[in-house]
């Protein structure tokens, strides 16, 4: 079996060559032609590095046999005279589905109102998910689509790669020309590539439902067919494994809709040693460092935005910032990626025709990239990636695939004259181009006339003058031989139509006028039309206005500069230490090197930014034990989810970040939604706006899981589910089943664990299961639940539940009827983060009581309060004002809840969470009291580096308005010139809560 | 007050039906037990009728009617209209306010009146939530519950007023932060039903309404339709391109309803009768609306079928028509200020909305939408419209006197006015903080207010259980 797999492994590397089929029954005489050109006359550009100008190109058989200048021309070829004209290598697209088969794609069905699909409806031996099709081979279901081919060739385009854009793992991509020929002709490479996606295409399987989702399956899934390939014979049969065994080999390709999922996807790779090729999405300009830190060479679309129609203030509204930025910034994109050494190659795929590919391309050198590196993205990269060395360029021995260009090809007025395939010509217009440039009288009949002929050879229009300011335009098709002109006679109505032939002074022939009567008409040459349009093109050169800056992130209120550590010291302020000193008044505070320096009076710092305090509080930031900003998903589906990971989907551009930094919060834990008794885990991050998304992470943090309780978890708003658990009672069985089945996880990689190093080699290692991996954690107390819950039953069943597995529940989230058992709670030594004052908006929240955080800090539980709400997560500190409303709390234990309390709860309290010399220089300074209604934040601090500040914030606000006027009129002016515009389309990102199913239904894909 | 009887916590039990299963229980076990098992049955009857009655306790009670003249004495005094009285004499009789007084001007007479004196701590109107859906609904996430929207379109004749359910769980939590009238609203549809104004409390809804039937809520079509992405969780906003036919469709309805109450002699009509006071005056057009443009357009709209009382809710995008909305007087009821801005927004212009609003001469009131119980945090945002660009008393006016001209009650609540009914209530500190707002005195037309309701039961019968 083993040899099996090294051979397939090893015939599918081999890239075919066309051999003539002499397999087909023949339904005439033979008729085997030799087929042998030389193009001669013409500028040769052999490959993106290499023109020849007067050269000859030979081909035989639909291959190259010779190029360069002064070649002789073997006898039995056939002349073809270029004329001057160009020939380039044909352009290759490495991401089609050109011939394939569309899968009908109606996306995933909604877990949150039908019923849940558990297992796979795929029939047959395949994967346990269905969004893992490993096992498509394009080529088996790819066949020759004529139309299609036509319209590509017309654009330039001699080969393509293509596959199905369906599921995570899409099986593998065939290379194919563009030849309407036989398939068998046309398949280049049946075994070209190995596609992959976020998306999980006709699957309607529930899980996964979210791009984090996506990462554990397919993270899963590389574990599995590791574990699966080093069995002989195979536990089972699992045909898409098989075949992702098989196309490991094979160039690897991603799809991504732009730069943070490239960055997931080339992180995803790193952990398995696979370098993906990434399709990017187009703005990868805007994070170019990571995106070139990858290392992955890239297929970019060229698909830019039009410009919005904003020519009305209060539509323009609608259109945000950072849509107006990227409008203007999208075509610079390639020139971004060439300057910093990223391999790409482009692709048509996202735009509306194929007929925008080379105007898109031009567009990108007009904004940067060179002419070089265009024609190396369209030809020579697509072909090495694919490791077809026989494309990608016109030396001897590769494939026939080239194009006859007009002009140079990204001269606008360039036109595409031919494009050969496998050496078959396809020809669009004459090679010879026509001149018919001149003035000429012309006798229609009777009547007298002045006619001008104008425009590049080959590309010419005609006119009628009639005097020095009024023309009539003549409709003309000009021929080689042959002539048709239309015209309607100055003021009358219907046209008069001309056919005739060339004659050495011009034209003569024979047409009908208006009435229908027949006559003879003759044009005749008389001299030659100034032409007078360079200079224009000149002076629009000259008037291009500058680009606008890119921004961290690339959202309103994005940073110009990422803000750093600076030495600050804070005079005589009002400090909530949150330690034994308590409350200090007029006292200094000093950050150095992002850590809290001195506290004291008098001090004094000589290179510090110095900020009078005075009348100021200042306390440590706000730290959020419950949020879900700052993600790109927070719920999948399984009833068991801890295998996925928030860290692996953080979004940096969630301009919630800012609005909570707006309000003094430094810290948030990014929870898994509340979909499942047990949930994914959870993100420990700072909210240091711009950074990147692993600059985002808490650097050592403690691992944490979400767990959750209740009518979330029993489904209860969808009438239709049919999960299990579908009450509390199999709620506690889902625990018990997922602890006791991480015992047994955990005794069998003991065991093997503990064999010998060389029983080990004999030895199969146990199957890696990611989802019990994250309950062995928790049993060993590596990681930390923090559990969302309401009533009393469900806390006292956890705690219990964990009793009987020997760890702690770390924290109860939500836990509206803690109050009813804080004395249990109390000695579990659980901690508890719950809300303010919310309840009655279900059930299990009917006893929810804003008292309940005094009660459970009265009973010794430590108690946070939380968010769950980007709303509430930008003043946090109002919630906590609320314990000292509802309860009596102290000011001081209060202010703990939002600080100190959830820095315990998050085991970061040795370094955040108070004002101490030594913890992190996350500080806010406030106004006034900060427990108070009436109190501001003026600078949110974090690490020692500024990241809110009142001023900035007026300063950036004014400096969106003058970047918004400046689009605006850059747009308008783009209109006036003819762009292609849009209607303003707006987009309002909704924030997540825990009930939120997230993301991605939209299964279906590019 | 009545409500002290907790502090017995003997006689306090969570819930009845507890208590009846429970005697049910023993009932069966007692036959087969003989005597002892009957001894404890009755023994249990005995605590059981005890604690049935004082259970009961636990719900705040309709008040009774003011039995003698009150006099507050000494707060500082908000009165509702911009004005403050630092040391102030408020006087109440028979549900009316008879004196605002100062203090410190010598020689009121205050025969007469039981004096309480509140020196230090701040009076104030009761405060006013406009819109909301208080009485209709009460666990948002069961349906047997949810009575605010009907189905349908047109539907002005659909009445909030007789759904609205007094003994909700939700309006004693209210009270306790100060609000004491609220406007109970139909939600959904075109336009939406008509709404009332009660006062949060009484026997029935006969007994609690303030004004019957006083508004008509519209949602003005939106020319940005949509659809949510999942995929980005964003709402992707698109042309709505049924706008101009959505509008047609409602001038034909305005056009009918007008005609209809013009005629005399007419087959009945539900839905035109319902909306025979906009045109008289009688009752107040409240339009939903969302941009800048469908402002102009709804309020022109409403004016040239002759509405003559008209009011918008709206949110940021009526800052850009400030001045139209000023020079034609139209009112705003905003939405929550505690809200999240736009990505290229100011990121405070939520909280200084009311206050750009009240400059630009626009007079405003705020309501709560999202989540109900969470609408008595409304002094709260009141507060933070002091804090990001009115004066303290500015802010109060917003949730009092501003609220009450809006909502057509003003003759009679909304600021501490002599011959205006004793609708009012008295806070340790500012009312307007969280970290300060409590209340130690409510009355709503003179009677005395229950403030303690569930959730204190509930905070008293915990700390009790842990301090033992």
């Amino acid at each position: 079996m083993k040899q099996l797999l090294i051979a397939g492994c090893l015939s599918w590397a081999i890239i075919f060559t066309s051999a003539a089929q002499e397999t087909f029954p023949r339904n005439d005489v033979r008729d085997e032609r030799v087929e042998a050109y030389a193009l001669t006359n013409g500028t040769v550009v052999v490959d993106y590095k290499t023109t020849i100008a007067n050269a000859t190109l030979l081909i035989k058989e639909g291959t190259v046999v010779q190029v360069g200048a002064g070649i002789a021309i073997p006898k039995g070829y056939v002349v073809i005279d270029l004329k001057g004209n160009y020939i380039y290598p044909s352009i290759i697209d490495p991401y089609t589905n050109y011939g394939i088969p569309n899968e009908k794609q109606k996306g995933g069905g909604n877990p949150w109102s039908s019923a849940e699909q558990i297992q796979t409806k795929t029939k047959g031996a395949f994967n346990s998910n269905q969004a893992i099709k490993a096992e498509y081979s394009a080529a088996n279901n790819f066949s020759v689509e004529a139309k299609a081919a036509k319209l590509l060739r017309a654009q330039g385009f001699g080969a393509v790669l293509t596959f199905r854009a369906d599921g995570l793992a899409r099986g593998t991509g065939a290379l194919v020309t563009l030849n309407t020929d036989r398939s068998n002709e046309v398949l280049l490479n049946e075994h070209a590539s190995a596609n992959y996606s976020f998306t999980k295409g006709s699957s309607k399987q529930s899980y996964p439902i979210s791009t984090m989702g996506f990462i554990a399956v397919l993270r899963q899934t590389y574990l599995d067919a590791q574990w699966y390939k080093a069995q002989n014979p195979r536990p089972f049969k699992d045909i898409s494994l098989e075949h992702w065994v098989l196309s490991q080999p094979l160039p690897q390709i991603f799809d991504t809709k732009g730069w943070m999922e490239a960055l997931r996807a080339d992180k995803l790779g790193d952990e398995f040693g696979v370098q993906y090729i990434i399709k990017g999405g187009g703005d990868e300009y805007q994070r170019i460092n990571e995106i070139k830190a990858t290392g992955a060479q890239f297929i970019i679309p060229i698909n830019y935005p039009a410009a919005y129609d904003v020519d009305d203030p209060f539509d323009a509204k609608e259109v945000s910032l950072a849509k107006m930025k990227h409008w203007e910034l999208a075509p610079t994109n390639p020139a971004v990626l060439a300057a910093n050494g990223v391999n790409f190659a482009f692709t048509a795929k996202g735009l509306k025709s194929a007929k925008d590919y080379l105007p898109n391309v031009r567009k990108a050198i007009e904004n940067g990239l060179s002419e070089q590196d265009a024609l190396k993205a369209m030809t020579y990269t697509p072909a090495a990636m694919l490791r077809a060395t026989n494309l990608g360029g016109l030396q001897k021995g590769k494939i026939a695939n080239f194009i006859i260009t007009s002009e140079p090809i990204f001269e606008k007025k360039s036109s595409i004259l031919e494009n050969w395939v496998q050496g078959t010509r396809y020809e669009f217009k004459p090679l010879e181009k026509l001149d018919f440039a001149g003035k000429y009288n012309l006798s229609v009949g009777s009547t007298e006339l002045k006619m001008e002929v104008s425009g590049k050879a080959g590309d010419q229009s005609a006119k009628l003058v009639i005097n020095d300011t009024t023309n009539i335009k003549l409709t003309s098709k000009f021929g080689k031989d042959l002539i048709e002109f239309n015209y309607s006679p100055q003021g009358e109505e219907g046209l008069v139509r001309l056919s005739g032939w060339t004659t050495d002074k011009g034209w003569e022939g024979k047409g009908q006028l208006i009435d229908g009567s027949w006559v003879v008409w003759a044009a005749t040459r008389t001299g030659d039309v100034e032409e007078k349009e360079e200079k224009e093109k000149d002076k629009k050169e000259e008037e291009k206005p500058a680009l606008g800056t890119n921004i961290y992130p690339f959202v309103g209120h994005g940073n110009a500069i990422m803000p750093t550590a600076e030495t600050i010291l804070l005079q005589n302020a009002t400090l909530w230490t949150n330690e034994a000193e308590g409350i200090m008044e007029q006292t200094d505070i000093l950050l150095v090197n992002g850590k809290i320096s001195k506290i004291g009076k008098n001090i004094s710092a000589s290179d510090a930014k110095v900020i009078d305090a005075t009348g100021k509080h200042v306390t440590s930031g706000i730290i959020d034990e419950h949020s879900h900003i700052g993600a790109t998903s927070i719920n999948d589906v399984a009833t068991n989810s801890g295998m996925v990971r928030i860290g692996d989907v953080l979004d940096p551009t969630d301009y919630n970040i800012y609005n909570a930094l707006a309000g003094g919060t430094t810290a948030i834990q990014i929870l898994h939604g509340s979909a499942n008794p047990i949930g994914g885990q959870s993100a420990l991050i700072k909210l240091r706006w711009g950074a990147n998304p692993e600059g985002m992470k808490i650097k050592g943090a403690d691992g944490y899981i979400k767990f959750a309780l209740g009518e979330n978890v029993k489904r209860s708003s969808n009438p239709n589910s049919i999960r299990f658990p579908q009450t509390r009672m199999g709620v506690e069985q889902v625990y018990m089943d997922a602890f006791s089945s991480a015992v047994e996880y955990e005794k069998k990689w003991k065991a093997y664990k503990s064999l010998s190093k060389k029983a080990k080699v004999v030895a199969l290692a146990p199957r890696k299961d990611l989802a019990m991996e994250a309950m062995v954690e928790i049993i060993n107390k590596e990681r930390f639940i923090s559990c969302h819950s309401y009533v009393q039953s469900e806390i006292n069943m956890l705690m219990k539940v964990a009793d009987q597995f020997n760890f702690t529940v770390n924290t109860f989230t939500h836990i509206l009827e803690g109050y009813k058992v804080a004395d249990k709670m109390k000695a579990h030594g659980v901690g508890a983060s719950t809300f303010s004052d919310w309840w009655a908006y279900k059930w299990e929240v009917r006893y929810a009581i804003p008292y309940n955080a005094a009660i459970m800090h009265n009973a010794g539980v430590v108690v946070a309060i939380n968010s769950d709400d980007a709303e509430m997560g930008r003043r946090l500190n109002q919630e906590a004002a609320k314990t000292v409303k509802y309860g009596g709390m102290s000011q001081e234990d209060a202010w703990k809840m939002v600080t100190l309390n959830p820095a315990k709860l998050l085991h970061l309290d040795d370094r955040m969470g108070s004002l101490k010399v030594g913890k992190d220089a996350d500080v806010v300074v406030w106004s006034g009291n900060p427990l108070s209604v009436y109190t501001k934040v003026e600078t949110t601090i974090i690490d020692g580096a500024i990241f809110f500040d009142s001023q900035k914030d007026a300063e950036m606000d004014q400096w969106i308005e003058q970047e918004r006027a400046r689009l605006i009129q850059k747009m308008k002016a783009a209109k006036k010139a003819g762009a292609k515009m849009q209607k303003p389309k707006g987009m309002i990102r909704k924030s997540f809560h825990c009930d939120d199913l997230t993301v991605d239904l939209n299964t279906l894909n590019q | 007050m009545r409500y002290l009887r907790f502090k017995n916590k003997n006689t306090v039990i969570p819930a009845c039906p507890f208590r009846v299963r429970r005697a049910k229980a023993l009932l069966r076990h007692s036959f087969s037990e003989g005597t002892a098992g009957i001894r404890k049955l009755l023994s249990f009857l005995v605590i059981f009728l005890i604690t049935m009655s004082s259970s009961f306790a636990q719900l705040p009670q309709p008040a009774k009617p003011q039995s003698g003249a009150i006099l507050l004495k000494g707060g500082i005094a908000h009165l509702g209209n911009g004005k403050v009285i630092q040391n102030s004499l408020i006087g109440f009789d028979e549900g009316e306010i008879t004196m605002v007084g100062d203090a410190t001007r010598s020689k009121i007479e205050v025969a007469g009146y039981t004096v309480i004196d509140i020196t230090g701590q701040h009076v104030y109107p009761g405060f006013i939530l406009p819109n909301s859906s208080i009485g209709l609904e009460e666990v948002s996430a069961l349906r047997a519950t949810r009575d605010a929207r009907e189905t349908g379109q047109l539907k002005p004749h659909i009445r909030s007023l007789v759904a609205y359910n007094t003994d909700s769980k939700i309006p004693p939590t209210l009270r306790y932060n100060g609000i004491l009238i609220a406007e109970t609203t139909p939600m959904g549809g075109r336009i939406s039903g008509t709404s009332s104004v009660m006062n949060l409390e009484g026997w029935n809804w006969e007994d609690a309404v303030l004004k019957t039937d006083m508004g008509v809520h519209m949602s003005w079509p939106s020319r940005m339709g949509g659809h949510f992405d999942f995929a980005t969780f964003t709402f992707i906003r698109e042309p709505n391109k049924k706008y101009d036919s959505q509008v047609a469709e409602l001038g034909s309805f305005f056009k009918d309803a007008k005609s209809y109450n013009e005629t005399g002699i007419k087959e009945r009509n539900l839905k035109l009768e319902a909306m025979e006071g906009l045109f008289a005056g009688a009752k107040t057009l409240y339009i939903r609306v969302g941009s800048a443009k469908e402002i102009v357009e709804s309020v022109r709209f409403a004016q040239e079928y002759g509405v003559q009382k008209i009011v918008i809710l709206a949110g940021t995008d009526a800052l850009d028509v400030a001045p139209f909305l000023a020079e034609n007087k139209i009112p705003v009821v905003l939405p929550n200020v505690h809200s999240l801005p736009g990505s290229d927004e100011v990121v405070e212009l939520p909280y200084e909305l009311a206050g750009l609003l009240t400059k630009a001469g626009v007079m405003v009131t705020l309501s709560h939408n999202g989540m109900l119980a969470r609408a008595r945090n409304l002094p709260f945002y009141a507060g933070t419209a002091a804090a990001y660009g009115l004066g303290k008393e500015e802010a109060v006016q917003l949730i009092t006197l501003n609220a009450a001209k809006i909502l057509g009650i003003d003759s009679e609540v909304g600021s501490l006015e002599e011959g205006k009914r004793a609708t009012l209530f008295v806070s340790k500190g500012d009312a307007l903080d969280m970290m300060t707002n409590n209340l130690t005195h409510a009355y709503i037309n003179g009677k005395t207010i229950q403030l303690e309701g569930e959730q204190q039961a509930l905070f008293k019968q915990y700390s009790d259980k842990y301090s033992e």
